[in-house]
């Protein structure tokens, strides 16, 4: 679909973390995203934390803008786009950051999840005690604020079926080398124009994220050498990560 | 005057879609029938294009049409030579599509990117722009004078084979004579019509950020249908085809009209990797399936021998 929708509710989560709720239920498999247009500003990929909802980090013009809206104002939505995860068994759920949002309607419609989430501090641990209502949670800072002092993939080995990660690029790097390749899944992002597959721009290894993605299982991964290394500018430069 | 390289199978990608070597290698690893890849233009200094949104299409994911305004971002050519000097194709040919302010870029950038080019595609249509700025069919492609002097300076930079890609919003056909003047070996018919315009009923904007944009996909599929066949009668020369082509029928109807080679763009929206190359597949084997044995060659320009005798070849009214 390509809709406007007018936003009901923004919701702080913390001090630059803000989930927008909007008029209207999406049906989606969790990992696909929408394109989010903000006239006159631009449009950007954000995948659905609810239904009716996505969760930005203030980190940019973009967010900044996208942020300061309130009740009432509207919104471009158009997809869903791209693949999302396949239904896992038994999976842990490893979140980073902002990433941890992106994970919220894989866990509502998983079987028996496993959490294990990292951030810089406990503010960045989001839905944490929704979460804990549905299955362990561990959890890493790099301020000790919550659980373990230290960083997520020092809460590894972890027990579980599948592994579903959501981060910053290089914790989902760091992520490989603790999980295996063959039992995981990693959400890509990239700089995205068309984001329907028509204009290259958001290529890792040639593989278009808007429609070869943005979910990759690992052994996908294993073949992609620019993930965790670099990605193209608006303009098609390199840029490292 | 130099010979187009043989483009086996005679398809390949429109420039600005799939844009970059890696995913070239992508696809041709996936087994896609495309005998040559073509860059997204390269332009003289590093360019972003225009903001998003950049495309649009209808609401019911449905193909006819779709606008795009990206407004030729591109890397330096600095960082494009590097680009495609690593480059390794296995079996396919790289086409690189070129573009400037005027005559003397386009000759720079055909001279840098000719030791990675078999065939330099010269873009004189791109109808898009950054707001404020002139599109190159405005600027050169509308006009017969500038497009002739940029094909020959283009011509007297470079020894390799030269594709003077033109707009559908042109006389086109005495664009196509001053570039054939000019050196050009072949035509591209076409770049994308318009441009056209998409609002948005609900915030009541305009979608795309540089307001309007180039139309592709099945709409331009007739336009461009007709560029072919009406270059093809006037000039006989190597064609590339592109507009609308989905299925195997389109690629046999551009044939008949003239066209040697063919571009896909819009067909590739929305698929994989994987479905995109088994697209291409599904296209080349329909038209060896209707070929029945006899080699491609025979189709090109059919339509124009199917003339009975004695009648003049068909010339259209210039509208």
């Amino acid at each position: 679909m390509r809709d406007t929708v007018r936003i009901t509710e923004i919701r702080e989560e913390s001090p630059w973390t803000y989930t927008l709720f909007f008029d209207r239920e999406i049906e989606c498999a969790p990992g696909q995203f929408m394109m989010v247009w903000l006239p006159g500003v631009g449009e950007k990929p954000f995948t659905l934390s609810y239904p009716n909802a996505f969760t930005v980090k203030r980190a940019g013009d973009f967010t900044e803008k996208l942020t300061a809206l309130g009740p009432g104002d509207t919104l471009g939505l158009r997809g869903p786009l791209g693949r999302g995860y396949p239904p896992l068994r038994r999976p842990a759920l490893v979140g980073g950051g902002v990433g941890i949002a992106e994970l919220r309607l894989l866990a509502l419609r998983s079987e028996s999840p496993t959490f294990v989430l990292g951030g810089r501090t406990a503010e960045e641990i989001l839905y944490y005690d929704e979460f804990q209502k549905l299955g362990p949670v561990h959890v890493a800072t790099e301020d000790g604020s919550l659980g373990q002092k230290g960083l997520v993939t020092d809460l590894f080995p972890i027990e579980a079926d599948y592994f579903a990660v959501c981060g910053p690029e290089r914790m989902m790097m760091a992520c490989r080398n603790v999980i295996p390749d063959d039992r995981a899944y990693y959400a890509v992002e990239r700089y995205m124009k068309c984001a329907v597959g028509l204009c290259g721009q958001c290529t890792c290894s040639g593989r278009r994220v808007c429609v070869d993605g943005p979910v990759f299982s690992g052994e996908a991964l294993a073949g992609m050498e620019d993930f965790g290394r670099r990605r193209r500018a608006k303009s098609g430069r390199w840029e490292s990560i | 005057m130099a010979t187009l390289p043989e483009i086996s199978p005679p398809l390949i990608n429109a420039s600005g879609i799939l844009s970059y070597p890696e995913v070239f290698q992508a696809f041709e690893r996936e087994g896609a029938s495309l005998g040559g890849y073509v860059t997204k233009s390269v332009g003289p200094a590093e360019k972003e294009g225009n903001n998003n949104p950049v495309v649009v299409y209808p609401q019911d994911f449905s193909k006819n049409p779709v606008l795009n305004s990206l407004a030729l971002p591109t890397q330096s050519p600095e960082d494009w030579e590097k680009d495609l000097g690593d480059l390794r194709l296995e079996r396919s040919r790289l086409i690189v599509s070129i573009y400037g302010g005027g005559p003397g870029e386009f000759a720079e950038m055909a001279a840098r990117m000719s030791p990675f080019a078999e065939i330099i595609e010269v873009n004189l249509g791109c109808p898009n722009k950054v707001p404020g700025e002139t599109t190159i069919m405005e600027s050169i492609g509308q006009r017969p004078d500038l497009s002739g002097e940029v094909m020959r300076r283009v011509r007297a930079a470079t020894e390799r084979p030269l594709i003077a890609k033109l707009s559908p919003n042109s006389d086109y056909l005495a664009v196509a004579e001053a570039c054939m003047d000019g050196g050009a070996d072949g035509l591209g018919c076409g770049n994308t019509l318009g441009p056209g315009l998409s609002i948005d009923i609900g915030t009541q904007k305009p979608i795309l950020a540089g307001t309007t944009g180039g139309i592709s996909g099945p709409a331009l599929k007739p336009v461009n249908l007709r560029m072919t066949y009406e270059c093809y009668a006037r000039f006989g020369c190597p064609i590339i085809g592109y507009g609308g082509i989905e299925t195997w029928e389109d690629a046999v109807e551009y044939a008949l009209a003239g066209a040697c080679i063919l571009g896909i763009g819009t067909a590739f929206m929305h698929k994989t990797t994987e479905e995109a190359a088994a697209l291409t597949r599904e296209i080349w084997e329909g038209v060896l399936a209707h070929l029945g044995g006899e080699p491609f060659s025979r189709l090109v320009g059919g339509a124009h021998r199917q003339a009975p005798e004695g009648q003049a070849s068909p010339e259209f009214s210039r509208a």
